[in-house]
């Protein structure tokens, strides 16, 4: 069931007494969005600083640098682009999360590529 | 500066070992693994055999003094910087005050030995041309003697403007070496091979073999199928160097290592060549090796393949920290 005018009402009085600047309320019937929308992400895109091979993991380590959606902080490696013998990172700019990746693990990239859509908190 | 804050016995200052000297009864010493210390160093800028800190035993922590640029090669080993996951085979750059702690080695590539390489290298004296700790002499590295808490050991340098945060794909997979599966070195027939048993020979290069708890920078004592000489031997001592694979009375063969004593008496199976004494360095205990026969000619490009991937490493490492500091 959808809320109400009034619960609505509610909802808008509870939220002005705290410091919560946007609020998103999921339920079965509709999705209710209070306060600045500014406040929701926004994605950049991670490219490749050179030609290279895009990798998702370490080569010791099975699992990826940034598992996608889990946040990661501001520098951290969430991506290796391969150059012969060299590993360098593609870095988190700022704090957030791998969205998507944009190309395959093992992929030869050129320089530019888009590698990573980076959802930024 | 750096401080231990580990009393994990056995870390000790290594660079790629004191030769020339074995003629006045002094063994070499040096890397275990020969490799990470000449990658780690080269990543830094430094020069290829500066001294480094060799660390066998986990978890090891240690606190940076000052600011300094470090590289951290060898086992793949959860290492942290503060509380900041550390990726391995990399460059990184310490502040004043952080800890760097080491993990136990892990993953299915688990190698057995850190190597952490520090911008300028360690910074102590050189006895007869090296910087590695000679343990049997007690002389060289630090005070001749493995590190423990509240020692002090400098760098030669902070690293300043050093580009960092960079790494490597590690050697093990680059140049990966098996047989049937099982991490393998190759080795060169020696003096006293054709003394034992045509079947004892054969299972020698075919059976796999288990490296015991008595295995360290000394020698790897080996479990397996026991050689058996033709006729007993009886040897006047002699000359010896790390890689010799030497066949005791039990027949479970014992391959000298980094501080192995300079002479021997047992018989000589076979050597480990120079190439290959860094993945037997590496070989967890308790792991199996499988022995894999090579020739001279063998040897000596198995040598070069490892100087040309070095070689690659420092040119690729000067294009890429050219390029950073040229305002890219």
């Amino acid at each position: 069931m959808k809320k109400t005018d009034a619960q609505r009402e509610d909802i808008a009085r509870w939220l002005a007494g705290t410091d919560i600047g946007y609020f998103e309320l999921h339920t079965p019937f509709e999705t209710l969005r209070f306060g600045a929308p500014e406040a929701r992400p926004a994605a950049t895109t991670l490219r490749a600083g050179s030609v290279g091979v895009f990798r998702h993991a370490h080569p010791l380590h099975a699992a990826a640098l940034a598992p996608i959606g889990e946040p990661v902080p501001a520098g951290r490696a969430v991506g290796l682009l391969q150059i012969g013998p060299l590993l360098l990172p593609v870095i988190a700019p700022v704090a957030g999360r791998v969205a998507r990746r944009l190309a395959d693990d093992g992929a030869t990239v050129g320089f530019g590529a888009p590698l990573i859509e980076f959802q930024t908190n | 500066m750096i401080e231990i804050l580990s009393n994990a016995a056995l870390a000790t200052v290594q660079d790629l070992g004191r030769s020339g000297s074995l003629r006045w009864g002094v063994g070499t010493a040096g890397a275990m693994d020969d490799l990470a210390l000449a990658a780690g160093n080269l990543m830094l800028g430094n020069a290829v055999g500066a001294a480094g800190i060799e660390i066998p035993v986990f978890p090891f922590k240690l606190r940076f003094g000052a600011d300094c640029a470090f590289a951290l090669t060898g086992a793949d080993c959860d290492a942290r910087l503060d509380e900041r996951p550390l990726l391995p085979w990399w460059t990184h750059r310490a502040r004043a005050g952080e800890v760097l702690a080491l993990g136990v080695p892990k993953g299915p590539m688990r190698a057995s030995r850190a190597l952490l390489c520090l911008s300028g290298g360690v910074d102590v004296p050189e006895v007869l041309g090296s910087r590695s700790t000679q343990l049997r002499g007690a002389f060289g590295g630090f005070d001749g003697r493995a590190l423990k808490r509240g020692d002090v050991l400098r760098c030669g340098h902070d690293g300043h403007g050093r580009p960092t945060g960079f790494g490597l794909v590690p050697p093990a997979l680059a140049m990966p070496l098996q047989r049937d599966g099982i991490a393998a070195v190759r080795v060169l027939p020696a003096a006293e091979y054709l003394a034992f048993e045509p079947a004892s020979r054969e299972a020698f290069w075919n059976r796999a073999w288990k490296i015991t708890a008595q295995s360290d920078r000394y020698g790897y004592r080996l479990d397996g199928e026991a050689l058996r000489p033709i006729a007993p031997m009886e040897l006047l001592s002699h000359g010896i160097v790390p890689g010799v694979i030497q066949v005791p009375h039990s027949g479970q063969p014992i391959v000298q290592m980094r501080d192995a004593q300079p002479s021997g008496g047992y018989p000589k199976f076979g050597t480990v060549i120079e190439a290959d004494l860094w993945r037997l360095g590496q070989a967890p205990i308790g792991s199996r090796i499988r022995f894999i026969e090579t020739t001279w000619a063998q040897a000596v490009a198995a040598r070069d393949e490892a100087r040309q991937w070095l070689a690659k490493v420092e040119r690729m490492v000067a294009l890429h920290c050219g390029a950073r500091s040229s305002g890219r």
